[in-house]
C-alpha cells in the first residue's frame, strides 16, 4: 500500500462540500496548469454511485459507514486508473474531491476520525491541497452532482431532511479547521 | 459520545443480553464443506425450536450487484476487492444481522469477516489495514473453522467446476490456468486461516472427516459452549448501530 510519492508528477487535491463548485474549480485549475496537466480525477469515476443511485428503491439505504467504504473503493479505482498513471508519467493531476472531503463528511456523520484516517491511508498525500469555499448553501443541487449531495440524499431518504443541513454545516466546520491549520489553501469557487 | 450516553447504551445492552440471538459463523476455504454443514446445523437448530436466519458472504441486495459486475469484468484491484466486500459486510451487519440478533434470532453466517482477513492478506494487503477497514469489529459467539488441506480443497473444487477468476486468485498469481492458480492461491489462504484459527480461538472441525461425524461434533461443541455476554469489542459496533436506530430500544421494552 503506497503512501508516499516515488514519481515526478504532482497530485493536487481540491476539497469542498459543493459538488458543482468543486467540479468547476478543478476544471479551471487543470486548464491553468497547461500541457503539464493530465486532467481531473472526479468522484464516481468507477460508476459505483451511479449504479447505487439506480438500485431498487425498496432496498434499505446504505448507512454512513457503508457509503464511506464505497467512496474509498471509488478512490482506489481513481488512484489505479487516473491518478497514479498520471503521476508516473510526470504529469500534474487534479483530484476533486480527494480524501479530506470524505473525511469531513464521515466525521460530520459521527464516524471516528481515527477510523477515517486508517481507512484512507492507502491514498498518497497530495503535494498541494486546495479548499473551495462555499459561496452559499444551495439546497436545490441534484444528488448526482457531487459526493456530499449524494451522501445527504441517501441520508435524507431515511426521513429527516434537516439532517443533511446539519451534516453540511459540520463538514464545512471540519474543512474550516483544516484551513486554519494551514493544511489546505482556500480557492474561490 | 458523552459518558452518560455510553452508560445508557451499556445498560440497554445488559438488559438485552438474556434474550439476544446468538451469532454462529462457519468459516473455511472453498471446498471445505462448510455450506453443507451450515445447512444441517440450521435444520437442527430449527428442530430445536429456535428462530434462525442465515447470512451469506457478499449477498446484500445493494452491494452484491456492484461486486458481481466488477468481478465479471475482472476490474478489481486487491484494495477495491477488499473495500467493496467490506461495504457489503457492513451493510448486511447493520441492516440484517444486528436487527436479527437484537430481536432474538440466531444468525448462522456462511463466512464472516475472517474470510476477508484470510483472502485479503493472501492478496498481499496489510493485515492491520484490513482489520481497520472492518472496524468496529463484531465478533461471533462461536466460529466453526472447517480445516482441509489445500490438495483436498483443490480436488473437491476441480471435481465440480472451474474456479472463477478471483476465486482462483488469478488477479495476483498471474497464472492463466485457473486450476493451477487455485492451488497456489488456496494454499496461501489456508495458511492465513490456520493462523487466524489459533489467534481467534476458532472451533476447528477436521473437514476431511465424514459429513455425519462433522455434524455430530458441531452439535456437541455448540451445546457445550457457554452463553457469554456480548464480547467487549462488540460494544462499539452495537452502540454505533443503536445510536443510528432510535427505534431499537423499543424492541427491548417490548421484550
Amino acid at each position: 500500500m503506497a503512501v508516499g510519492h516515488a514519481t515526478s508528477g504532482r497530485l493536487i487535491a481540491v476539497e469542498g462540500t459543493c459538488g458543482p463548485d468543486l467540479a468547476a474549480a478543478a476544471k479551471r485549475l487543470s486548464r491553468g496548469l497547461g500541457d503539464g496537466a493530465s486532467g481531473v480525477s472526479a468522484w464516481d469515476a468507477s460508476g459505483i454511485f451511479t449504479e447505487l443511485a439506480a438500485a431498487d428503491p425498496q432496498v434499505a439505504r446504505p448507512t454512513t459507514r457503508t457509503l464511506t467504504l464505497l467512496y474509498a473503493a471509488d478512490l482506489a479505482f481513481r488512484l489505479r486508473w487516473q491518478i497514479r498513471p498520471a503521476l508516473d508519467a510526470g504529469h500534474a493531476v487534479v483530484a476533486a474531491p480527494y480524501v479530506q472531503s470524505a473525511m469531513a463528511l464521515g466525521s460530520a456523520a459521527g464516524l471516528p476520525t481515527r477510523w477515517l484516517i486508517e481507512l484512507f491511508r492507502f491514498a498518497p498525500a497530495p503535494h498541494v491541497c486546495y479548499r473551495v469555499r462555499e459561496r452559499r448553501l444551495r439546497s436545490s443541487v441534484q444528488a448526482a452532482s457531487g459526493y456530499l449531495e449524494f451522501f445527504c440524499g441517501a441520508i435524507d431518504a431515511g426521513g429527516d431532511p434537516r439532517q443533511s443541513a446539519r451534516l453540511r454545516t459540520r463538514a464545512i466546520d471540519f474543512l474550516d479547521r483544516l484551513e486554519r491549520r494551514r493544511r489546505c489553501t482556500p480557492l474561490t469557487a | 459520545m458523552s459518558r452518560r450516553d455510553g452508560q445508557r447504551w451499556r445498560e440497554l445492552l445488559n438488559r438485552r443480553e438474556a434474550t439476544r440471538g446468538l451469532l454462529v459463523a462457519f468459516e473455511g476455504p472453498d471446498g471445505s464443506g462448510k455450506t453443507t454443514q451450515r445447512k444441517l446445523f440450521k435444520t437442527w437448530l430449527k428442530a430445536e425450536g429456535r428462530e434462525v436466519s442465515t447470512t451469506k458472504w457478499n449477498s446484500s441486495p445493494l452491494i452484491k450487484p456492484l461486486v458481481k459486475a466488477r468481478k465479471q469484468a475482472r476490474a478489481l484491484s486487491p484494495e477495491e476487492f477488499c473495500l467493496l466486500h467490506a461495504a457489503d459486510f457492513r451493510y448486511r451487519l447493520e441492516t440484517e444481522i444486528l436487527p436479527a440478533l437484537w430481536a432474538g434470532t440466531t444468525v448462522v453466517a456462511d463466512r464472516w469477516l475472517f474470510t476477508a482477513l484470510a483472502r485479503d492478506a493472501a492478496r498481499g494487503l496489510a493485515f492491520d489495514w484490513v482489520l481497520q477497514v472492518y472496524a468496529p469489529i463484531f465478533w461471533p459467539d462461536i466460529v466453526f473453522y472447517f480445516s482441509v488441506a489445500p490438495e483436498t480443497s483443490s480436488t473437491r473444487i476441480a471435481a465440480t467446476r472451474t474456479p472463477k477468476f478471483y476465486e482462483a486468485g488469478q488477479d495476483i498469481t498471474g497464472l492463466d490456468d485457473p486450476f493451477t492458480s487455485y492451488r497456489t492461491f488456496i494454499s496461501r489462504v489456508i495458511r492465513e486461516y490456520d493462523e487466524l484459527a489459533v489467534v481467534f480461538r476458532f472451533v476447528t472441525i477436521d473437514a476431511e472427516q465424514s459429513i455425519n461425524e462433522q455434524h455430530r461434533q458441531i452439535r456437541e461443541r455448540f451445546q457445550q459452549a457457554e452463553r457469554r455476554p456480548w464480547p467487549e469489542w462488540n460494544v462499539e459496533a452495537l452502540v454505533d448501530w443503536l445510536s443510528r436506530h432510535p427505534e431499537a430500544p423499543r424492541v427491548v421494552a417490548r421484550a
